[in-house]
């Protein structure tokens, strides 16, 4: 396990870096997100395995645990949603 | 130089399945043990750049189907833990009978498989938990999705899978990516094409890794 983040803005760096490694999205355009930007639905390369491996990827790298309970389409809709998501489980 | 690409047979528990060769048949043998389910399809462009590599290189690769995968004409259902472990120590020994005594190069969840067989040395890429493996799969059913990616195997599998961690082997070299926090003997830049719903390759990390493996597979240079 790596250690954990401890502030907002590594959140968010380890959260871009994540969904460009699980997505195979270019870097440069992962850092072009902004909170409104639509993830789930809306890009092609997020199906059901991709959404596996985030989550995966997202304990892995945050230190964190996810509930299956935990998981729905409207916490991934947006990157604001995720990185919302991502906050609350690792800044608490 | 281009390697010469073979497809043999060899005996399965249930009958028989593929291997795929590149490179010389009389050449030091390295056996790769793909990751599971759908891991190994996103995986394969990859492992086979990995494997054309290594066969530049002078050594030859094989690739098996795991029974009830890939080019396998078995049944997915009929398939148990036991066969996929009989399936590596199967082909291990028809490479030993053909051409040499083989290292094993697992990748992902290919390490969970590979203990029984006769190998000179082990080289393992990213290995994992089964359990983890498992709750990939059962995740890929949240958001709407299908569990288990659609696939379907019996509920015994699934259970054996839930409680393997790769085994004590030696001599091992495991080999991670950077990103990767677990401990390995290296770590390597590259994306993590198991995680690409895309089917990709990366020509950096495929040379990277069979730099490494041949490296490795020179060590264990073995009978």
């Amino acid at each position: 396990m790596a250690t954990a983040p401890d502030d907002a803005h590594e959140v968010e760096n380890t959260l871009r870096a994540v969904l460009a490694d699980v997505l195979g999205l270019d870097r440069a355009r992962v850092a072009g997100f902004t909170e409104a930007t639509a993830l789930f639905g809306a890009l092609p390369e997020f199906d059901s395995m991709a959404v596996a491996g985030l989550l995966t990827e997202l304990e892995e790298r945050l230190g964190i645990l996810i509930e299956d309970h935990e998981v729905d389409a409207d916490m991934m809709e947006t990157f604001g949603a995720l990185l919302t998501f991502a906050r609350d489980k690792t800044l608490r | 130089m281009t390697a010469p690409l073979a497809f043999e047979r060899f005996r399965s528990s249930k009958g028989e399945e593929w291997l795929l060769r590149i490179g010389r048949e009389h050449a030091p043998a390295i056996l790769f043990v793909p990751p599971l389910f759908e891991e190994m399809n996103r995986t394969r462009a990859v492992t086979v750049a990995v494997m054309r590599a290594v066969a530049k290189k002078g050594q030859t690769c094989w690739l098996l189907d795991l029974s009830g995968t890939g080019e396998s004409e078995g049944d997915l259902g009929d398939v148990t833990w036991d066969d996929w472990r009989h399936d590596v120590t199967s082909a291990a020994a028809h490479i030993a009978e053909k051409a040499r005594k083989p290292l094993i190069a697992s990748l992902r969840g290919g390490a969970l498989l590979d203990d029984a067989a006769e190998a000179r040395g082990w080289w393992r890429f990213a290995p994992l938990d089964g359990a983890a493996v498992a709750r990939d799969m059962m995740r890929s059913g949240l958001a709407g999705g299908v569990e288990w990616a659609g696939y379907k195997p019996t509920d015994a599998l699934k259970a054996a899978l839930e409680t393997r961690a790769p085994a004590r082997v030696a001599p091992l070299r495991t080999v991670r990516l950077a990103t990767d926090p677990a401990n390995a003997d290296a770590k390597l830049e590259g994306p993590a094409l198991w995680r690409r719903s895309e089917p990709g390759t990366s020509i950096e990390l495929a040379e990277a890794l069979a730099a490494d493996l041949v490296k490795w597979s020179r060590t264990c240079a073995g009978s």
